[in-house]
């Protein structure tokens, strides 16, 4: 008589059938409960809404370094291009213009690094400030602005000391003199351009300046828009569409002088034939 | 040989049942990207009071600090406020960022909400 090992199908069947119920329970019948979760985590719009806090904290303070700590735990891959493009959102939302300039003017004043005295440097902040752990346990310290702070993980005490840069030590903001045209050059590029005026708004360290108003008129119609809505170009950037032969009033609306007679200006192929170009004025404050 | 055959499949399930958890809960759990501000980490949500506190500083408008305090759920306003404040106190906060959030949560108590009922 022959003895004959058969193959364990049963047992394979079963456990594979429990590895199954078992995860369909742990996934979806009663998945783990989520807390302490981070600001990078939360949903795009909740994070506009935390971005527009804190452009509004900012405004309020004028601190710069907690703002960017601030924006640091957002975990943007560029927060001036973040800004600007929530700014250009909410203009397009039609909200206060109010709310929009405190948005785009602190990814102004994070770009130029200006309005804010260097207590720490943003990286110390950073790195002093941001947790990194998604396992901390709940009670920890305040991330980035306690002064000394004791932060409980896994069942130890760890001090830790911050330095915190304080509101009332950041000088009050005051605005730049009134933007001045500094360049106005034609652009002819064959089969690219296509009469575009485009401007480039730029503060006294040659820093593009997102969200100030320009304002093109022309013999019967007003346009009005703001810089920084294509963000891929510049963040002081802003274009509008000509019509051949029609003369154009440019004007900066922050105090800015008018440019009388803007036209698209006329460019011609190799081989003789005639398209319009594009016209760049560039305004920058002295 | 009945109960026999009977452990040789609920020994396996058990045991794959208890594997799946294992793997489910603690190996691969769910996780979530999108979240909603009020699983913030405590100290998250009270450095969002205290961000919203040091707009209201000038801008002291009550409305709008109800609104982004909204944002960290269904508590009220001044629930959330108070609570931030009372983090920031055991937290030892400067006394410039507890006075903001004490001026906040002033204010939070004392705040109703513009509906349409409240406009004649």
């Amino acid at each position: 008589m022959r003895s004959r090992t058969r193959f364990p199908w049963e047992f394979i069947l079963a456990l594979l059938i429990g590895l199954g119920l078992g995860l369909t329970y742990a996934w979806f019948i009663t998945p783990v409960e989520y807390v302490n979760a981070q600001p990078s985590q939360l949903r795009s719009d909740f994070k506009d809404e935390y971005r527009g806090v804190i452009a509004a904290a900012y405004a309020a303070n004028r601190n710069l370094d907690r703002a960017r700590a601030r924006l640091s735990l957002l975990a943007d891959p560029d927060p001036v291009q973040a800004l600007s493009a929530q700014a250009q959102q909410m203009l397009a939302a039609g909200i206060s213009f109010n709310q929009v300039s405190q948005v785009a003017q602190l990814a102004a004043d994070i770009q130029s690094g200006a309005m804010s005295p260097t207590i720490i440097s943003t990286s110390q902040i950073v790195e002093e400030t941001v947790p990194t752990s998604q396992t901390e346990v709940q009670g920890t310290t305040l991330p980035t602005f306690g002064e000394s702070t004791s932060t409980q993980s896994s069942g130890s005490v760890i001090d830790a000391v911050t330095i915190t840069p304080r509101p009332t030590t950041t000088p009050t903001f005051t605005p730049g003199p009134a933007f001045a045209l500094v360049a106005q050059e034609p652009k002819c590029e064959p089969n690219k351009s296509r009469g575009l005026l485009q401007i480039t708004v730029m503060d006294a360290r040659k820093r593009q300046v997102p969200g100030v108003e320009i304002i093109v008129t022309w013999n019967g119609g007003e346009d009005r828009f703001f810089t920084g809505f294509k963000p891929e170009m510049g963040n002081g950037y802003a274009d509008f569409q000509m019509t051949v032969s029609t003369a154009y009033n440019v004007r900066v609306v922050e105090g800015g002088t008018q440019v009388p007679n803007v036209t698209a200006p006329p460019c011609s192929n190799p081989n003789g034939s005639a398209y319009t170009g594009d016209l760049l004025l560039t305004f920058q404050q002295p | 040989m009945m109960f026999a055959r009977i452990i040789k499949i609920i020994l396996p399930l058990v045991i794959g049942v208890a594997m799946g958890l294992i793997y489910g809960w603690r190996l691969d759990p769910i996780v979530y990207v999108e979240v909603t501000p009020e699983i913030l980490r405590a100290d998250y949500q009270a450095d969002y009071v205290l961000t919203v506190a040091e707009a209201f500083s000038t801008e002291l408008d009550a409305d709008t600090a109800a609104k982004r305090l909204a944002l960290l759920g269904d508590n009220s306003p001044a629930q959330i406020s108070l609570d931030a404040l009372e983090y920031a106190r055991s937290q030892a906060f400067n006394p410039d960022e507890i006075g903001l959030l004490e001026k906040l949560s002033t204010s939070m108590q004392t705040y109703t909400p513009i509906t349409g009922e409240n406009i004649p």
